[in-house]
């Protein structure tokens, strides 16, 4: 799914465009910690996380990651902001905390209805 | 070879994946697969993150040669105390700053093994901390390029086809009077090298005699105090009746040799390791029923990867004796390795095994050291009782040597028939390594010797657990599409038919079937099978009789 349509439909406010008019993203892995993190990083995957913090762009950079998107309405430093147009990743924050913002990806993901409640 | 060095800064948060992102660089360079620039990249960051954890400064340094990326990080900082307590996922003792910024869950060095095909790790408490890993750019290039330890002198050769005959993978050819070596065959068993009455089949890196005198390339011993040489066991008894172990050991200490390793002691820590391993409960490890087999021959884990994948999980996962010695060793120390084919290809393949941290050793066959120890040596030592017999333990060991005879014992253990063994120990090699062709000795006469002699390990010897799986070798494809293999198949399938299928031999393949399949991939003519020909030239000869008989 492309992912500023993603970012749509589930209510979340993107800060910095994507790589590709067509940014996409098929997997989805939420977490906390780095390792985690760049253990499920891929070319195809968006990273959910509460760590809004340059190390997540940082890190995204590093393994091809095209989205990342914060929870919680957390607002990113202006560094992080920097470093993602810097590297062109698409950084999202989302309303929902990183439970509610999972479902909705899924049932966005998986066909369902994706309107926040 | 390309080479990157980074200096990282203890603390330095704000820099992360600087270093890790210089590598990033060098792999698109060259083009590498992503999927290994993504496993290089997780690998990297977490060593860097290491650095900044934990440490005042250290440095990744990364070099990109022969197909694959080696890092090395080397810190200045507090050092590991207990490192396998350190590698146990989860274990971290990041900083409660660290831990905030979503670092520190202790899945740093899981993850860097994880994601490389060989990882080392040592650790001086108040000093610091040294990882290195290799990642293998294209893991498929390791066979099937060359990657094998015997060297062809084609002029040597004049078409005896012994080697066909004894090659137990049908590895071999002799077309046009060269022999060739069929890369995705051959298990560097070193059959052929004992099999070739003339010296066209030899171990890569030994000198070629020709007609025109020995190759000047011959490499000399050069004994120095920081030089490693490491032997195997076997070499100690080749110098003759009376002369032990003892004496050939000092001689080389007299030469300037001060740092020997026989392998003797890595061997019997492996032996006990696998014993150890065996005694796990099955549902731990292999197959119920069915035996362990020891890693303590690269040739005939080559031979169980190539022709026995179903063996494969039975295979217990720890490094040779020789491969274990030579990890573990200090990185800039030079070292002169005295080696057999199987062996040689372990190290220097740049294979799973291989430690990079090392530099890549000298090599010397066997008989270099016969002739530099032989002359020097007078009178004879004193042989004397024989060692302690076999621990209760390695009674379970069931050893078994020459492929012939192994062949037989792996097809029974796939037919399910040893499940009352608890260890196989095989060796290419009839008489185990004693029984190398390149050593000059007899096996058991060898074996006897050293069984006599009175040479206790001088330093203290672990198994070494391997870091990457075994796996099967891909085998010969007819053709990268499918469909042209399928066809190629039936066109060999029909020509084999075709053929005598007596397989004598004299076409310099070692069976019809072989042959066949060389002349569809074009390794052969059909004018090789001499027995078609005759039988043509025949029938032509009986037409022409007819005719004549009609006019």
């Amino acid at each position: 799914m492309k992912l500023d349509e993603l970012a749509k439909k589930i209510g979340a406010e993107v800060l910095t465009p994507g790589r590709e008019v067509t940014v996409e993203a098929d997997q989805v892995y939420a977490g906390d910690r780095i390792s985690d993190l760049l253990n499920a990083a891929g070319e195809s995957v968006l990273l959910l996380s509460n760590l809004a913090s340059g190390h997540l762009t940082r890190v995204a950079e590093l393994m091809d990651v095209p989205g990342i998107c914060l929870v919680g309405r957390q607002r990113p430093d202006t560094a992080m902001i920097e470093t993602a147009k810097e590297h062109r990743t698409l950084l999202m924050v989302s309303p929902a905390g990183l439970f509610e913002t999972c479902g909705r990806v899924y049932r966005c993901l998986t066909g369902g209805t994706c309107s926040s409640p | 070879m390309s080479v990157v060095s980074y200096k990282i800064k203890g603390g330095d948060f704000e820099n992360d994946g600087a270093a890790s992102r210089c590598v990033k660089e060098q792999l698109k360079k060259v083009g590498a697969d992503p999927a290994v620039v993504r496993r290089a990249m997780v690998a990297a960051y977490e060593a860097e993150m290491n650095v900044v954890i934990h440490a005042c400064q250290g440095e990744l340094r990364a070099s990109l040669h022969d197909g694959q990326l080696d890092v090395d990080v080397v810190d200045e900082g507090p050092g590991i105390p207990d490192i396998e307590v350190a590698m146990t996922p989860g274990f971290s003792t990041a900083s409660a700053e660290a831990r905030q910024l979503g670092f520190g869950a202790g899945m740093g060095l899981p993850n860097i093994k994880k994601n490389s095909d060989r990882f080392a790790i040592e650790s001086t408490v108040g000093k610091g901390t040294r990882i290195s890993f290799t990642i293998m750019l294209k893991p498929q290039a390791l066979y099937g390029s060359g990657q094998h330890a015997v060297h062809v002198v084609a002029q040597n050769c004049n078409e005896c086809l012994a080697c066909i005959r004894v090659c137990p993978t049908q590895a071999l050819r002799v077309f046009r009077g060269k022999p060739q070596i069929l890369d995705y065959l051959c298990i560097d068993c070193a059959a052929c090298i004992g099999a070739c009455p003339t010296g066209a089949l030899i171990l890569d890196g030994m000198p070629a005699v020709t007609d025109q005198g020995a190759d000047s390339a011959e490499v000399a011993l050069r004994p120095s105090t920081d030089t490693v040489l490491i032997i195997p066991t076997p070499c100690l008894v080749q110098c003759g009746a009376g002369v032990t172990p003892e004496q050939v050991l000092s001689e080389l200490a007299a030469m300037g040799f001060t740092d020997v390793r026989v392998t003797d002691p890595w061997e019997a820590a492996l032996r006990a390791s696998v014993v150890e391993y065996a005694a796990l409960t099955p549902g731990q490890r292999v197959p119920a029923g069915a035996p362990v087999i020891s890693p303590v021959c690269p040739a005939i884990v080559n031979l169980i990867e190539t022709g026995f994948p179903l063996l494969i999980p039975n295979i217990a996962p720890f490094l040779s004796g020789m491969e274990a010695a030579h990890t573990n060793l200090d990185a800039k120390r030079p070292m002169s390795v005295v080696l057999c084919p199987c062996q040689r290809t372990a190290l220097l393949s740049g294979g799973p095994t291989a430690n990079s941290a090392v530099a890549k050793p000298q090599i010397i066959v066997p008989s270099t050291l016969r002739a530099a120890v032989m002359p020097r040596l007078q009178g004879h030592g004193e042989l004397v009782e024989p060692r302690a017999p076999l621990a209760e333990a390695e009674r379970s060991v069931l050893q078994v040597s020459g492929l012939r005879n192994v062949l037989k014992i792996l097809e029974a253990v796939e037919d399910g028939l040893a499940g009352d063994v608890a260890v196989l120990e095989l060796y290419a090699c009839q008489g185990g390594c004693f029984g190398s062709p390149l050593l000059g000795v007899e096996a058991s006469l060898a074996a006897y010797r050293w069984n006599r002699s009175r040479t206790r390990p001088q330093s203290r010897a672990e198994a070494v657990r391997r870091g990457r799986a075994y796996s099967p070798r891909r085998g010969l494809r007819l053709d990268a599409d499918m469909t042209k293999a399928i066809a190629k198949l039936g066109k060999i399938n029909k020509l084999t038919r075709g053929l005598p299928c007596s397989n004598c031999g004299i076409c310099g393949a070692p069976t019809c079937a072989a042959l066949a399949e060389d002349i569809i991939l074009g390794r052969a003519t059909r004018e090789a099978c001499l027995r078609q020909q005759q039988n043509a030239d025949r029938r032509n000869t009986g037409t022409t009789g007819d005719q004549e008989k009609a006019t």
